[in-house]
């Protein structure tokens, strides 16, 4: 029986490894082509091993690419801390308000995510134009607002429900008033939730390319239009497309595993209650 | 970026260019202005923008000139010209988008510009532009909406003509003889005797018509589609046998760049595609086949001789609130004199001016590993403007058409269906967006 167990853990082990070597697989090319030249990218049969070069990293940061990822970790933490600052309190209150209106203003708020991106681009375009919105951080920020406001009052607002208002009602009778049992009892029991929260946020405004695509132009465009700015008409930067592949992803990545522990948490902490 | 060096000779040509121009006449005529504009990333916009300087100092104007991406580009501007912005002053008018943006009125008419002598002196020579590049910044009226500055003419290119020449066989002229010598030489020293990129709308077409087919009935007055016909599942059979038999594996999925790259490297022999993607065969500094490419017409069909050609053209937008200013850019940007200076410092494979292309300069720059290259170019530009077997590409409907024919092509190269099946779904599918987009096709 325990030999028949350790034989199905086995298989189930290699079974793992291939899986995650499948999904891996085009992130692990990405990284691989990034460190060739132009010419060991097109070599048939591709060489697994080569001496590495970085002329594609340093090719990278000479040119304008360089701005366009600054664009992108200035807009996208804005994108971030804004939502958060605004969709936290909204997500509390509406978790603890007890009228039936609670339940259609929160149906009302995702309204902004019930649309394609694209049903909203020629209104947006258009208004952008007219406030002179069109090629700036504030515009940007602006459209990732709208769109993760209701991701973090949808998301944070399981967590308020299932942490028991007898907490905060304690602190009230110790002389806590309401902002200061919710800063210092509540939102320190939903952590993981605003983690996981704060995370996706990060991803949706770091990952956009269609808004960024439509209201940037050269000041303000994000690092994943630039990058898409390497397939020349007359020919694609392979080595460069691959490098800033890479350094678009690195943020993310390195987000990720320092918050690992909280990512995981806070994805499954609202799914139950009580 | 480079920036030009400035001497007497760049001085002097810099004089002859804004000569052409009358309103230059004046001092400064556009002080304290800024003109915007706007194209795709190409050698062709960054050898110009060294010589902005000029423009400027002979203007007073600012230049604010930015390239983009090609798919950005074009994403960018249609939406741009769509809603009659005044963003932009001088737009890159994409070859794939002419008929939609001057057949929706998006973009100003030049004649009125060129056909006004306070405007445009009669020196410029408008007519010195080959009617081929032109053939697509015009409406049916003859109204010029662009100035073409980058032509694509269909060639053919052997990378490996050595391998050609070892099994006794020359560069085809006819599509028997192209097949037969891909017979003789696929797989010879691992080198795949033919390649080609994706963009099957574009490369299977001059075999569709050298075949006695068509795309549409009578562009752009009659778009039925003509993908069934038996010329058009004979030509799709013959053309995806060519892929499936002498293609490099993975071949069908090819990007422009990736098949240049698999000539470059010298893994695959033959392509037949615009002048822009072999040049780089004889020139990039990564070619391997520098010493063995050899150029030729593309090959002719029972039907005739049709390569593909394109232009990409300077206009400006409906909207541009300085217009004067765009039209002297234009003329600055496109004189006989700049085009020729780019081609000497630079060597500019894809010009469209007529005294250009025939021109010592352009020759020079086009002689490749031997070969005069220009003249072959200037045919291929004359056949598309002559008969006008091109008009079928600016259609605004094309981009949606073009995507069932690569569909189509893909389901008969790797075989899912054979070729009667695989092009009557194509001409189905064609019928039903056509249809979606309001345009009227005959019953049959």
């Amino acid at each position: 029986m325990n030999r028949g167990l350790a034989r199905e853990r086995r298989i189930l082990n290699i079974a793992a490894l291939v899986l995650a070597a499948m999904a891996m697989a085009p992130f692990l090319w990405l990284l691989q082509m990034s460190f060739k030249t132009n010419a060991q990218i097109f070599t048939f049969p591709p060489e697994l091993f080569f001496a590495p070069t970085l002329e594609n990293y340093a090719a990278l940061w000479e040119t304008d690419f360089r701005r366009s990822f600054v664009n992108s970790l200035v807009v996208s933490t804005a994108a971030t801390v804004l939502p958060m600052l605004l969709g936290v309190p909204a997500a509390y209150a509406l978790s603890r308000w007890q009228a039936r209106a609670a339940g259609s203003i929160s149906l009302w708020i995702l309204a902004s995510r019930m649309a394609p991106p694209i049903a909203f681009t020629i209104p947006y375009f258009l208004a952008y134009r007219h406030l002179g919105l069109i090629d700036t951080w504030a515009g940007l920020v602006l459209i990732y607002l709208t769109f993760n406001l209701s991701l973090v009052i949808w998301m944070m607002r399981p967590f308020f429900d299932q942490l028991p208002q007898a907490l905060e009602e304690a602190a009230w009778i110790d002389g806590a008033t309401t902002a200061q049992g919710f800063f210092r009892i509540v939102l320190p029991l939903a952590a993981p939730g605003l983690a996981a929260t704060a995370i996706l946020c990060f991803l949706f405004a770091w990952n956009d390319f269609f808004f960024a695509l439509i209201l940037t132009r050269t000041e303000a465009m994000t690092a994943p239009v630039a990058v898409v700015n390497f397939m020349n008409y007359e020919g694609w930067e392979w080595g460069r497309i691959a490098a800033g592949g890479t350094m678009v992803m690195l943020p993310v990545l390195v987000f990720s595993l320092l918050v690992r522990r909280y990512l995981v948490h806070g994805l499954t902490g609202g799914a139950v209650k009580g | 970026m480079t920036h030009a060096r400035f001497d007497r000779r760049t001085l002097l040509g810099a004089a002859g260019a804004l000569a052409a121009t009358p309103a230059l006449g004046q001092a400064k005529p556009f002080a304290g202005q800024t003109l915007n504009g706007a194209a795709f990333q190409s050698t062709f916009f960054e050898y110009l923008k060294a010589f902005f300087p000029e423009f400027e100092e002979a203007t007073g104007a600012r230049v604010n000139f930015n390239t983009q991406a090609f798919p950005v580009y074009n994403q960018r501007t249609d939406l741009e010209l769509s809603t009659r912005g005044s963003a932009l002053d001088v737009v890159n008018v994409t070859f794939i988008y002419s008929g939609r943006w001057i057949g929706a009125g998006w973009l100003t008419n030049l004649s009125e510009f060129v056909n006004d002598r306070n405007k445009t002196d009669p020196a410029w020579d408008a007519a010195d532009f080959v009617s081929g590049a032109q053939s697509a910044m015009s409406d049916a009226r003859g109204n010029v909406f662009g100035f073409a500055w980058e032509a694509g003419a269909m060639l053919m290119a052997a990378s490996r003509y050595d391998l050609l020449e070892k099994n006794g066989r020359s560069m085809p002229t006819t599509f028997d003889e192209l097949l037969a010598t891909c017979d003789a030489i696929h797989g010879k020293e691992n080198v795949t005797a033919f390649v080609a990129d994706r963009l099957h709308h574009w490369n299977w077409i001059p075999y569709l018509m050298g075949l006695g087919g068509q795309v549409f009935k009578d562009p752009p007055g009659n778009l039925t589609p003509r993908l069934a016909t038996p010329e058009a599942i004979r030509a799709a059979q013959w053309y995806g046998d060519l892929l499936q038999k002498f293609a490099p594996p993975g071949g069908l999925s090819f990007s422009d760049d990736q098949a240049m790259r698999a000539q470059m490297s010298g893994r695959s022999n033959i392509r037949t595609q615009a002048i822009t993607w072999l040049v780089p065969l004889a020139k990039h500094e990564e070619s391997t086949v520098k010493s063995t490419v050899r150029y030729a017409l593309m090959p002719a069909g029972p039907a005739g001789n049709f390569p593909g050609s394109n232009s990409h053209g300077l206009g400006i937008p409906v909207g541009s609130r300085r217009k004067e200013l765009a039209w002297e850019f234009i003329k600055w940007a496109l004189s006989k004199q700049m085009l020729n200076r780019i081609v000497e410092t630079r060597g500019y494979p894809s010009v469209c001016r007529r005294s250009v292309i025939t021109g010592d300069a352009f020759r020079s720059a086009l002689t490749l590993n031997g070969q005069d290259v220009a003249s072959l170019y200037l045919q291929v530009l004359e056949l598309g403007g002559r008969s006008g077997y091109m008009k079928y590409r600016t259609v605004p409907v094309f981009p949606q058409v073009g995507d069932t024919i690569n569909r189509g092509i893909e389901r008969i190269a790797t075989r899912q269906q054979p070729a009667d099946a695989a092009m009557r779904q194509a001409q189905q599918d064609a019928v039903q967006v056509l249809g979606r987009a309001g345009v009227q096709v005959d019953a049959d």
